[in-house]
This record gives structure tokens, sequence and C-alpha cells, in this order.
């Protein structure tokens, strides 16, 4: 219809206008039309283009945050992550520390380098320093580890040729005082032993510090008064426990020897050993707490029935005997106070070997513990289980725990009967850990009564602290010798005590090997004369620092739960059962 | 028309550019001194690490149990000395009774 291709603008004015016909115009329409759409679609993109730069410029779209954070960290990465103890106190944490090397090749007076070098460094001497500076290799190291006073000298002395490397290295500020728990690592930050070992690769990348379940000044004490016997009665070695005795949270564990972390290559084979958790023990007497425990739970025995303890028991080729021997019928508070053996063995035979086995395995006494050290014990127990097995674990001997084993199973005979999982790591209050009903209540209440019994007339007198209500069990066992037989004279003297009584918090074990018997305990090397003293002043010691207030042991209120009547054993003689 | 525009854009153009060169330095500057920030951060949290390893050392229970013994007459406590307010006696009201218990 129009001759006239329409005005494009301005600039088509100047063009002479020109009329198509026909075919020819059929496809200029076409070419409009298609340019019309290309143009219509770049027109709509570029549109949602500036609406979109818009939206993100003005109106921070696409996620912006309003503040800017920065993505460099400013968060000290160490090697290794701090281990801390459950006050916040450092037991091990990792320090780069300055390393001397040097460049012999560029060192220029090596004699006079060397000697200057050794008034810093006094421990080497100058024909070694020399020696190693005369090398041909470009790189050698004079002394790793420097303290920042050795640096700032060597720096001041100016030698040519020495440089400094940055080293990550692991400290152990406390030393030997938790050297067993805490482990230690290697010169590559590679941990060895302990925990350092356990959570290996945990403190590797983690920036959190690992906090332990241990107070280091309840460990002091343990350690300090442990230490203590063992010079005392000339022991060749010892081990304790403080537990927490309703979370399972170790709060002290020592092992003597111990060995300084820091410096682990002096460390003895024997320094380095875990008596508490690796070292299994025939523990004696005070698995009678178990044993009586069992047989009051299971019914097989009351508190008022009782056994005779006249004769000794002779079984195939031994003769079992008391050592504290009353030769007559004994109560069963009785059997426990005087750690009567022949009324235990009675005692075991009557509930019988399957209820023993299997409550050894309630107790986890027969497998290794579940507590976070690489190093766990474990156990020795019979196989096959026979009779006369059932009658020595009854005093504590035929089977072999770990003393941790030991503080554990008390824990659950008197805490209410519950066993809970022992770990050195803090227990999250709010998390609930699963504990298992290993005793009855009432069990509980009675061996609680029995422990305090054993303290207040029986054999572990030596353990009363005063004002704490302390009750506990004396074990002392003969270790057997290089030929299997037990030697008379090798000694493992132990006690375990719980406190306070009414209300147990804390469990304590003091374990002393191979003590001897000297002026003071006349001669005697037993658990009441060597391990109960140590408790008594562990209790004292560390009872204020663990919020315990001291109570009126007299006051009526404590006597009704735990005092026990001790039966007349004349009287109700003919009632007991035998 | 066109000439004006492009005046226009042409100025335009030189502020952004100018802003935009000094509000890139400004950056750098700024981004200069965030790493110094980030370099002594470090620094004082590398040194603040081997003080709480000096702390932990120096509060080893050994060393502060025999400065005490070597410079103070503090004694472990003795249970006796622990007590509750509820184990003292009644305090007396009256003046006279209290003067009556004194003599």
């Amino acid at each position: 219809m129009s001759p006239r291709v329409p005005p494009q603008g301005d600039s088509i004015d100047a063009i002479p206008t020109v009329r198509i016909e026909g075919n020819a115009k059929q496809a200029i329409e076409v070419g409009r039309n298609r340019l019309l759409v290309a143009g219509m679609f770049f027109a709509v993109a570029f549109t949602l283009v500036a609406v979109r730069l818009v939206d993100i410029a003005a109106f921070r779209g696409g996620g912006e945050p309003s503040v800017v954070r920065e993505s460099s960290a400013t968060v000290l990465k160490t090697g290794r992550a701090d281990i801390v103890d459950r006050n916040g106190l450092l037991l091990a944490t990792s320090l780069s520390v300055p390393s001397l090397y040097a460049d012999p090749k560029e060192v220029i007076d090596v004699e006079a380098a060397a000697q200057r070098l050794i008034t810093v460094l006094d421990h080497l001497s100058a024909a070694k320093v020399a020696a190693k500076l005369k090398a041909t290799k470009r790189f050698v190291w004079i002394q790793r580890g420097l303290t920042p006073r050795q640096q700032y000298r060597i720096n001041a002395l100016g030698i040519p040729g020495l440089h400094f490397q940055r080293e990550e290295r692991r400290v152990y500020p406390q030393g030997s005082l938790t050297s067993h728990i805490v482990g230690y690592a290697g010169t590559d930050s590679v941990g060895l032993g302990g925990l350092e070992k356990q959570f290996d690769g945990m403190l590797r990348d983690g920036a959190q510090p690992l906090k332990l379940s241990l107070d280091v000044r309840i460990q002091h004490i343990l350690r300090e008064e442990i230490g203590r016997q063992m010079v005392k009665f000339d022991g060749i070695g010892g081990a304790g426990v403080v537990l927490d005795a309703n979370t399972g949270e170790v709060i002290a564990m020592v092992s003597l020897p111990d060995f300084d972390p820091n410096l682990t290559g002096a460390a003895a084979e024997d320094a380095r050993f875990n008596r508490a958790t690796l070292g299994v023990y025939e523990m004696g007497s005070t698995f009678k707490i178990f044993n009586t425990a069992l047989a009051l739970d299971s019914g097989s025995a009351t508190m008022n029935s009782g056994y005779d303890a006249t004769n000794p028991i002779r079984i195939a080729r031994f003769t079992i005997n008391d050592y504290h021997a009353k030769r007559r019928w004994l109560s069963v508070p009785e059997i426990f106070m005087y750690s009567s053996n022949i009324g235990s063995v009675k005692m075991a035979l009557d509930f019988g070997l399957a209820a023993q086995r299997g409550f050894m395995g309630k107790l986890g006494f027969l497998a290794p513990l579940s507590v976070e050290l690489p190093e766990r014990g474990t156990p020795i127990t019979p196989s096959p289980w026979r009779r006369i097995n059932t009658m020595t674990i009854a005093f504590g001997h035929g089977i072999a725990v770990s003393p941790l084993h030991l503080a554990s199973g008390v824990a659950s005979m008197v805490n209410g009967g519950i066993r809970w999982p022992v770990t050195v790591l803090k227990r999250d209050s709010s998390a609930r850990t699963v504990g298992k009903q290993v005793i009855s209540k009432r069990t509980s209440k009675q061996m609680r009564q029995l422990l305090r019994l054993v303290v207040e007339n029986g054999t572990g007198r030596k353990a009363a602290a005063e004002g704490y209500l302390v009750g506990g069990k004396t074990g002392t066992a003969e270790k057997p010798g290089e030929s299997g037989a037990y030697a008379r004279k090798a000694l493992l003297s132990s006690f375990v005590a719980a406190f306070p009584m009414h209300d147990p918090r804390y469990v304590v074990l003091v374990m002393i090997d191979e003590p001897k018997g000297n002026k003071e305990s006349h001669g005697y090397a037993t658990g009441g004369w060597v391990a109960a003293p140590a408790v008594r002043r562990i209790v004292s010691r560390s009872a204020p620092l663990l919020g315990l207030l001291p109570m009126d042991e007299q006051s009526p209120e404590i006597r009704q739960v735990l005092e026990i009547e001790l039966l007349a054993e004349k009287g109700r003689k003919r009632l007991a059962s035998f | 028309m066109i000439r004006r525009s492009m005046v226009l854009w042409v100025i335009l153009a030189s502020l952004f550019g100018a802003a935009m060169f000094l509000i890139k330095h400004e950056v750098q500057v700024r981004e200069a001194w965030l790493d110094t920030l980030h370099r002594e951060i470090l620094a004082s949290q590398e040194a603040i690490q081997v003080l709480r390893a000096e702390w932990s050392y120096l509060n080893q229970p050994v060393r502060i149990e025999a400065l005490i013994r070597r410079h103070m007459d503090l004694r472990p406590t003795n249970t006796a000395q622990i007590g509750g307010i509820d184990a003292l006696p009644v305090r007396l009201r009256n003046a006279d009774a209290r003067a009556e218990v004194a003599q």
C-alpha cells in the first residue's frame, strides 16, 4: 500500500526515496519483522540486565552480607589442639619455637663461631659444633627448640651463616604430673602415648581444646601421697585413682614411677607403663566387696546370716586360711569387717560359679575398660572357670583386673548400684549417659554400711579421715612369682574407699606395689598399714577442694543411715544357715 | 545534541573513573592495614599461647606448695576449722545477757 519506506530516524532523510514493489517488497517486510523480533528480544534482555543491576547495586540482592567478613583466618593455627584439665589449666600445648641451623658455606671462621656459640648453648661441646659447621652440606641442625632468650642471645652474637627456623613443639607445662593420661607426642607432633595417641587425628585438625575430667590439684595430692608411701615402704611402684562415683569421671589417676613427657627420650620402660589402666593385678581382699554384694543381691545371704570360719578350707593342694583368724562362726558383716577368706569362700559357694561369672561380666571385669586411653589392660580370667576359681575369686585371687576396673566396680557398688562408663574426658552435664543397674539400691545401701564398718571397726581404721565418713576395704594380695607360685614377700597392698559414705561422691583407690614392712608399721606391709593412711590424707586434703563440708560423724541422721548391728555370735548361731 | 550528551558522558565517565581510583586506593591502603593487624593479632596470640603455657608451668602444684612452705605460715585446713553458721550458738539479743555470759 504505502509506496515509501517509512522514515527511520533523522539519518534516513538524506537518503533518496526508493520504491520497491512485488517480491522485493515482501522480502523487506520479512526482514523488518525479523529485525523487530530480534530487537525486542534484545530490548527485553537488556532491560532485565538493567533491572538486575539496579537490584544488586541498590537493593543488595544476591545475598551480599551487609557487614563484610574477612576471609583470612586470624585464629592462631597451631599444629595440635591444646589439652586442658577440668578447670581449664593447660596440660599440653603446641608452641612455635625457633630452631637453630647453619649453612656451613656461609660460616667464615668455624672455630671462633663454635667457641662463641657454646657460650649460649653451654650443653654442647665446641668440638662437636665445629665439626657440624665444617660439614659439606648446605644445611645442618645445631640445636632444635631454643628458648626465646637463647634465640635473642645467638642473634646478638651476629655469627654469619646461622639461621633460625620456626618449628612446632609440643609442651607439657605440668611435666610428669599427668604423664600417663595426657601421654606424649614425638618430635614431629605425632601422638605416641596416652590421649595424645588416642585422639591424634582430632587434636591435629581441632582448634577446640580437649577438656579432661582431671583436676590438677587432686592429681597432685594423689601423686604426692602415693609417692610418700612408696618411699616409706620401699615399694617398686604405685597406682591411684580418684573417681567421681556418680558420673564415672576420673578426677585423678596416677601411676608411679612416672616420666616427664617433655623428655620422653629419657623415660624408662617401667616409668612409661601405666599401672592404673594397663597393668592387671590380682587385687586380693578388695574383691570381697563384690563377693559380698553378689551374695546380698542374689539373696544367697543376708546381713543376718553367717558362716562357720573355724577351720581352714583345704582344696586340692591349697589351704585357704584367714589372715585375721577368729576361729569361730562369723556373721556376714563380720566376715567383711575382719576380711575372712574362709567366710567369703563359703559365701561364694552358696551363690555358685555361674552367678559369679555373670556378675563379673556385668561389672565389666572380663573385658578391657571403655576408657579413652590406648593403654587398656585385658583382665586375666580363669579359663575354664572351675569351682576352685570361684573359691579364690571370692577373696580376689585367680582374676586380675586393672586398678581402674576396681575403682569403677566399687563406684557402682556404693552409688546406688549403677555402673557408669569410666571416662577421662569432662562429661557434658547436659548430655546424659546411660548407666547400667548392676545391683539393687538396697544392696548398695548395705554395701555402704559394710564399707563404713570396716573403717570404723575393722581392718581399715587408718583410713578414717575425720568428718568425711570414709568407708572402704583393705586388700593385700600376694603377687605370683616367676614360677607362678605365690611369693610371700612380694605383696600388692591396696585400699579402696568411698566418701562421704551416707551419699558417696568419690571413690579413692590407692595401691602400692611390693611394699616392705618397717619399724613404724611393726613389719606389716598390708593394705591397712600401707595404703589406708594415704587414703586418709588424700581424703582430708582433697575434700575441701572438691567442695565437701566435713560433718558430724556421730549425728543421729548419719548413724541411722550407716549403722548396722553386729550380731552377737552366740545367740544367733543356731538361726544361721550353714 | 550529540556533542552535548557526549560531553556529559565523558564527564560522568571521568568522574566515575576518578571515584573508582580513589576507592580502590583506599581499599588497598585499608587492606594493607588489615594485613598488618592480622599479623599483629597472630603474633599476640602466639605470645599469649606462650604465656598460657608459662602460667600453667608456674602453677604446678609442687612449685606452689614449695613456695608456700618457704614464704608463708599457711597449713592444710584442719577439719575442725570448717564449720557452718547453723553450728554457732544462738546470739543473745539482750546486752545484759551478753555481759552475763561474758562474765
